[in-house]
């Protein structure tokens, strides 16, 4: 998400650039973003260019403001305020 | 989940660098067109400035327009303030030429050179602010711009075209990569 959030708004990224700015597998990958899709923190758009299958991934206004609050919520942790609070 | 000082301040450290490293690679691949535009541009304009030597303003003065339109056209479509393109092209255009006015005389190998210098130096500058790439790309500008103007005597203009070009080329593709 750190990686998608630091694009702007909207900003798409092809599944396989994504994968190597991240240097993961695509089963790492693809886990990762399944798990982001269904908690409505990124939209996945796949289509094809000719007759290639392509895949493109953007970080969802809500999945913005989730990754905003879980900065602050380790902002928070780091000056002491919410060290037992559960991430969320 | 009970996170500990260490463990926060470790994740907001692997955030802030993933986050550095996805803009960086962004701004990369949003300049990669703009450098295969300009080089194609530069390999043929000085191309033709080395056919015509008496020429460059005519030359010039066709393709740098093009060159903008051509990275105005690049950006359409995508979240960029375009304005901010044409005033730096417009900003860089106008020192040029207060910087030649105030050195004159000075003759077309000069201002070819400087022209290439000077680009080389804004590369270096945004370089240092937002990736290594943009330094190197300077670095090799600069480098060659200055031995064809020290060493090449005869075919400088064409040396230009295929070094100064061929290094935006290459950028472009180096740009676009991970």
């Amino acid at each position: 998400m750190a990686t998608l959030n630091a694009l702007s708004e909207g900003r798409q990224v092809e599944f396989t650039r994504l994968r190597a700015i991240l240097r993961i597998t695509d089963g790492n990958l693809g886990a990762h973003l399944t798990t982001l899709e269904n908690a409505g923190y990124i939209a996945v758009t796949k289509d094809f260019i000719g007759k290639k299958p392509r895949t493109r991934i953007a970080l969802t206004r809500a999945g913005r403001k989730a990754f905003s609050r879980h900065i602050i919520f380790l902002r928070e942790i780091l000056d002491g305020e919410g060290s037992e609070r559960e991430s969320r | 989940m009970a996170l500990s000082r260490q463990d926060a301040a470790a994740a907001l450290h692997d955030i802030e660098q993933a986050q550095a490293r996805s803009a960086s690679l962004e701004n990369y691949h949003r300049a990669a067109p703009h450098f295969m535009i300009w080089g194609v541009l530069w390999a043929v304009a000085y191309t033709l400035n080395d056919i015509y030597p008496l020429r460059s303003g005519a030359i010039w003065s066709v393709v740098v327009p093009i060159g903008v339109i051509a990275g105005l056209l690049a950006m359409r479509g995508r979240n960029e303030r375009t304005w901010r393109y044409a005033a730096v092209i417009g900003a860089i255009f106008i020192f040029i030429v207060a910087t030649v006015v105030v050195m004159w005389p000075v003759n077309a190998r000069q201002v070819a050179a400087f022209i290439p210098l000077l680009v080389a130096l804004t590369y270096v500058l945004k370089g240092i602010w937002s990736g290594v790439r943009y330094v190197g790309l300077g670095i090799a500008v600069s480098a060659f711009t200055l031995l064809g103007f020290f060493l090449v005597k005869d075919h400088f203009f064409l040396w230009m075209a295929v070094v100064g070009g061929g290094s935006l080329i290459l950028a472009s593709i180096w740009f676009r990569r991970v």
